[in-house]
């Protein structure tokens, strides 16, 4: 405990003093106060102790390093490389990492054969460390905190095997300059030296009647103990012996050919591990394959191969074309504007292009492509950040802003706030005004490319018909792509209004500005504060009653703020004594919604006869012979509550559902939950809604249901699901 | 149990017996073969009855190599998608056979009246439980993980080896949108078709196989 407590203390004070003054102390001198590995609490079961450890103490802007997840095995137990052998599984790693932090693939040692007679495992004894290398972004700031989550599962066995996981959190400070932690630098090297290095020459593989035969340029000899261990699990019988021998173009390794032997492209690799003088050595090859060898038809090979994936692959989505994506992407955000929390928002900015118009059409033109300039900059901004996540390996998706409670309530102090100018409690820029033209027209402009940016914001709880498939589709593209179809939902976002302001006959049929657009106007607020309500029971449903009081402080503190500025607006010095307060009164209100929101586990269990989804519940249910309803949901979702409204809690579906014995199943993607993420993934989708029916036969596939539901259609896919069981019985 | 054995276990028995270890495990993989007949074998169920490959000829003959407290298998019996598949295949008229071939002292190991236990409990619909504590089936068909399945077609030729579906994982999430192979050789037989993935890597627990005597 002693030893312990000193070593963290000076860990801690060399950290301190590190943050202070990077330049004024040698590293040398830090070191030996850091003596302290920077490593993870451990999970530890009998048969293995798992931990994460750092080569960094801090981390600097910008720079790579390297981490390891470190597994210290029993005696006699082991856990399996990529391509774990005869049986087993190989392990695994997604990461959950700080904004902008991203981490490479698992760096494989050369694995051993280990006999499990008769069949051959290819895997690690002892002590391993699989390194992985992390980016620190270029815009970390000394001083905050870059923290790393390794989620692991590994399969560890002796004869038997028991699948194991663990998460393994590391939380680094950023600092002006890295500091290198020896005592994890040291073994972290050493593995890294001991990888397999690149073999120098290219390999050949040729058919040998039923065996194979795998030549080998570069080693002359043959090399002593020589194994091949491919990467792929459907080449070789990994438990046949090899035999070596030197042919006239280097040495030849024969193999015997898998039971299920498939190639699907004209490349294999994989690690060679010769002993060299006594030392064990390894290196990475690739060998080209005769084409006679090679399947033509993608198949069960890639799909049983148990590499790292990072993004579930796509069921659904894949099979949209990208003219199809960019279509559906176009018609959703064509559709977006008649949510209700924007329908306000875009009609306001008419309004303001009617009374342009008098003025200059011009200027009218230059507002709608700024509009434009600001839905394309947000959507783009929105979709890199899905993308990233995406490509993280985070389970996020459409919406993912709405699953943090802070933001939800941000959200509800802005829809609050455009209700309030709405009805004229406070207008902005009306001070500018005073000022002079020039400001006050610069003010239009970012006003008309903030409004856009606005009506991106407030349309995200809303996941249009349509844009479910097209998004699903984008996060799975390459980025260019990806960022096409985005593009795509932008631009028929904007179109209406980017129409109107370039169609002054359309502007025309408004009738003339009036009285009749201030009472519009305020009418308009009201459906922002319902919206901001909305936004509250959602905060609600995620953090609790702790969730609304800070949903309502915040909401009592920017109203609060608006109008100290209106009132000391025109007053001298008491303009900054309220600027100072009015500061004071966000920063404290904010600090109170970051602290008291914290999101609540919510609860599974549900009144009624709608039970939690899981994977096991489906299959299980499907089992007994019963159909399947699954909704996946969410509080935050419009559209899905729409739907619960008009369609699932209608009584002649409810009436359907009992009478065909439907179970109805709820997946709530209120807060985050990586197992329904990784779901909606598995039919293409990148967020909610969602809603399958299963058949009543074991593992039929769902049929998913458009976005939109009507309790017709939901009466007439419960028939089809329930009298597929009525046809398999009858088989 | 001696005069039991057939030709090709005896073969390959004697192989066992004599090669080294390398050649021995190369053996293991070797002896089933998919368009060729699938090896017989003899083995007795849980009710002691004894059971052979040619009793079951004309019909189709589905193996599952199991071991109840794998992982694995633990997977697809815990959310009743093996014992569904066991009643459909049996529905349309397959024959069942799960196949235990750890010994005494492994893990999975079962005697007969364990062996029905399991299947009353498990709401399992097998034909019949082998039991192979000396693993000679298992060897014959080179069986490596639990589950392994083994598809053999009316005629006794083998037409599917391999995996119960396409998602190596023990995570019962990883049963949703599962490709069933058994499912889709099965329909393709039926129809008439070839088999469009015959042979796929198994995976799962490696099967606890009895030391050579």
């Amino acid at each position: 405990m002693a030893p312990a407590f000193r070593n963290g203390f000076l860990r801690k004070t060399g950290l301190a003093l590190a943050l202070l003054a990077p330049g004024l102390l040698a590293p040398g001198l830090l070191a030996s106060g850091l003596a302290v590995a920077a490593e993870s609490a451990a999970v530890s079961t009998p048969r293995v102790t798992v931990t994460l450890l750092s080569s960094r103490d801090a981390v600097a802007p910008g720079e790579r390093f390297q981490v390891a997840l470190v597994q210290k095995m029993a005696r006699g137990w082991h856990t399996y490389w990529q391509n774990p052998g005869d049986s087993g599984e190989a392990t695994r790693i997604s990461w959950t990492l700080s904004q902008g932090a991203t981490a490479g693939e698992i760096q494989w040692p050369a694995p051993h054969a280990i006999p499990v007679e008769p069949l051959v495992n290819f895997g690690f004894e002892g002590t391993l460390l699989l390194p992985v290398e992390i980016a620190v972004p270029q815009d970390a700031k000394p001083g905050e905190r870059l923290t790393l989550t390794a989620n692991a599962t590994w399969l560890v066995c002796e004869k038997i095997c028991i699948p194991e996981e663990g998460a393994f959190t590391l939380d680094l400070p950023v600092a002006a300059a890295a500091i290198v932690d020896e005592a994890a630098q040291a073994p972290i090297d050493a593995a890294r030296a001991a990888l397999p290095a690149p073999a120098g020459f290219k390999g050949t593989l040729a058919g040998d009647g039923e065996a194979l035969a795998l030549t080998l340029p570069g080693l002359s000899g043959p090399p002593s103990e020589l194994r091949f261990f491919p990467l792929s699990d459907t080449l070789i019988d990994h438990a046949a012996k090899q035999d070596a021998s030197a042919g006239p173009e280097g040495t030849v390794l024969r193999l015997a050919r898998s039971n299920a032997f498939k190639i699907t492209s004209g490349e294999v690799a994989g690690v060679l591990t010769f002993k060299e003088g006594g030392l064990a050595r390894s290196l990475s090859l690739v060998a080209t394959a005769d084409p006679a060898l090679v399947t033509s038809a993608a198949g069960s090979a890639d799909a049983l191969r148990p590499a790292v994936v990072r993004i579930p692959l796509p069921v659904e989505g894949a099979d949209l074309t990208l003219w199809a994506a960019l279509v559906f992407a176009f018609a959703g955000g064509l559709i977006l504007n008649l949510m209700p929390c924007v329908l306000p928002v875009l009609f306001i900015k008419a309004l303001g292009f009617a009374q342009l118009a008098r003025a200059s059409r011009a200027e009218v033109r230059e507002q709608g492509l700024l509009f434009l300039a600001g839905v394309i900059v947000t959507f783009l901004a929105l979709a890199s950040m899905v993308m990233a996540f995406a490509a993280l390996g985070s389970s996020v998706g459409w919406g993912f802003q709405l699953q943090s409670p802070p933001l939800v309530i941000a959200l509800a102090v802005v829809m609050t706030l455009i209700g309030l100018n709405l009805l004229g409690a406070f207008e902005i820029g009306t001070s500018a005004a005073g000022v002079g033209h020039g400001l006050a027209s610069r003010g239009g402009r970012l006003g008309a490319f903030m409004t856009g940016a606005l009506a991106v914001v407030v349309a995200t709880p809303c996941t249009a018909p349509f844009m479910g498939a097209a998004v699903g589709y984008a996060v799975t593209q390459p980025p260019a792509l990806g960022l096409a179809v985005f593009l795509a939902l932008a631009l028929g976002f904007a179109l209406p209004v980017v129409a109107l302001s370039f169609a002054p006959g359309l502007l025309r049929l408004l009738p003339k500005p009036g009285r009749w657009m201030l009472i519009l106007k305020q009418a308009f607020a009201f459906p922002m504060f319902a919206t901001a309500i909305w936004l509250i029971w959602v905060a609600s449903v995620q953090a609790g009653p702790g969730g609304v009081l800070a949903a309502l402080v915040a909401v009592l503190a920017a109203g609060f703020v608006v109008w100290l500025v209106g009132v000391t607006r025109d007053t001298g010095r008491g303009r900054i004594l309220s600027s100072a307060l009015a500061v004071l009164v966000v920063f404290a209100a904010g600090w109170f919604v970051v602290q008291s929101a914290a999101p609540e586990a919510t609860t599974d269990a549900r009144a009624g006869d709608i039970q939690a989804w899981t994977p096991e519940r489906v299959a299980a249910l499907q089992g007994e012979g019963r159909p399947v309803f699954v909704n996946f949901t969410a509080a935050w979702c419009i559209t899905c509550l729409a739907n619960e409204r008009v369609a699932l809690s209608r009584q002649e579906v409810k009436d359907a559902f009992a009478e065909l014995k439907v179970n109805y199943l709820k997946a709530d993607w209120t807060n985050r939950n990586s197992q329904i993420a990784q779901a909606l993934a598995e039919q293409g989708r990148a967020g909610v809604p969602l809603y399958l029916f299963y058949p009543a036969s074991k593992g039929g596939q769902p049929e998913v249901l458009p976005q939109l539901l009507t309790p017709d259609m939901l009466v007439t896919a419960a028939r089809r699901a329930a009298g597929k069981e009525l046809k398999t019985a009858a088989r | 149990m001696k005069a039991h054995l057939t030709r090709q276990t005896f073969i390959a028995g004697l192989a066992l017996a004599s090669l080294s270890f390398g050649a021995t495990v190369a053996l293991a993989q070797g002896s089933a073969k998919v368009g060729a007949p699938a090896p017989v074998f003899q083995a007795v169920d849980a009710d002691g009855k004894t059971r052979s490959l040619s009793e079951f000829a004309g019909k189709t003959v589905i193996l599952e190599w199991t071991n109840a407290d794998c992982p694995y298998v633990r997977k697809h019996y815990n959310s009743a998608t093996m014992q569904t598949l066991q009643k459909d295949m049996t529905r349309e008229g397959a024959v069942w056979l799960s196949v235990v071939s750890s010994p005494v002292g492994e893990q999975g190991h079962v005697e007969g009246p364990q062996a029905k236990e399991l299947t009353v409990t498990r709401d399992a619909a097998p034909t019949a439980v082998l039991l192979d504590p000396d693993s000679k089936v298992a060897r014959a068909y080179g069986a490596t993980t639990t589950p392994h399945i083994y598809i053999i077609d009316p005629k006794g030729t083998l037409a599917y080896m391999g995996a119960i579906d396409d998602k190596p994982s023990s995570n019962a999430a990883s049963l949703t949108g599962a490709k069933s192979y058994v499912r889709q050789a099965m329909a393709e037989l039926k129809a008439g078709k070839p088999v469009s993935e015959a042979a796929t890597k198994a995976y799962g627990c490696a099967v606890k196989y009895a030391p050579v005597s």
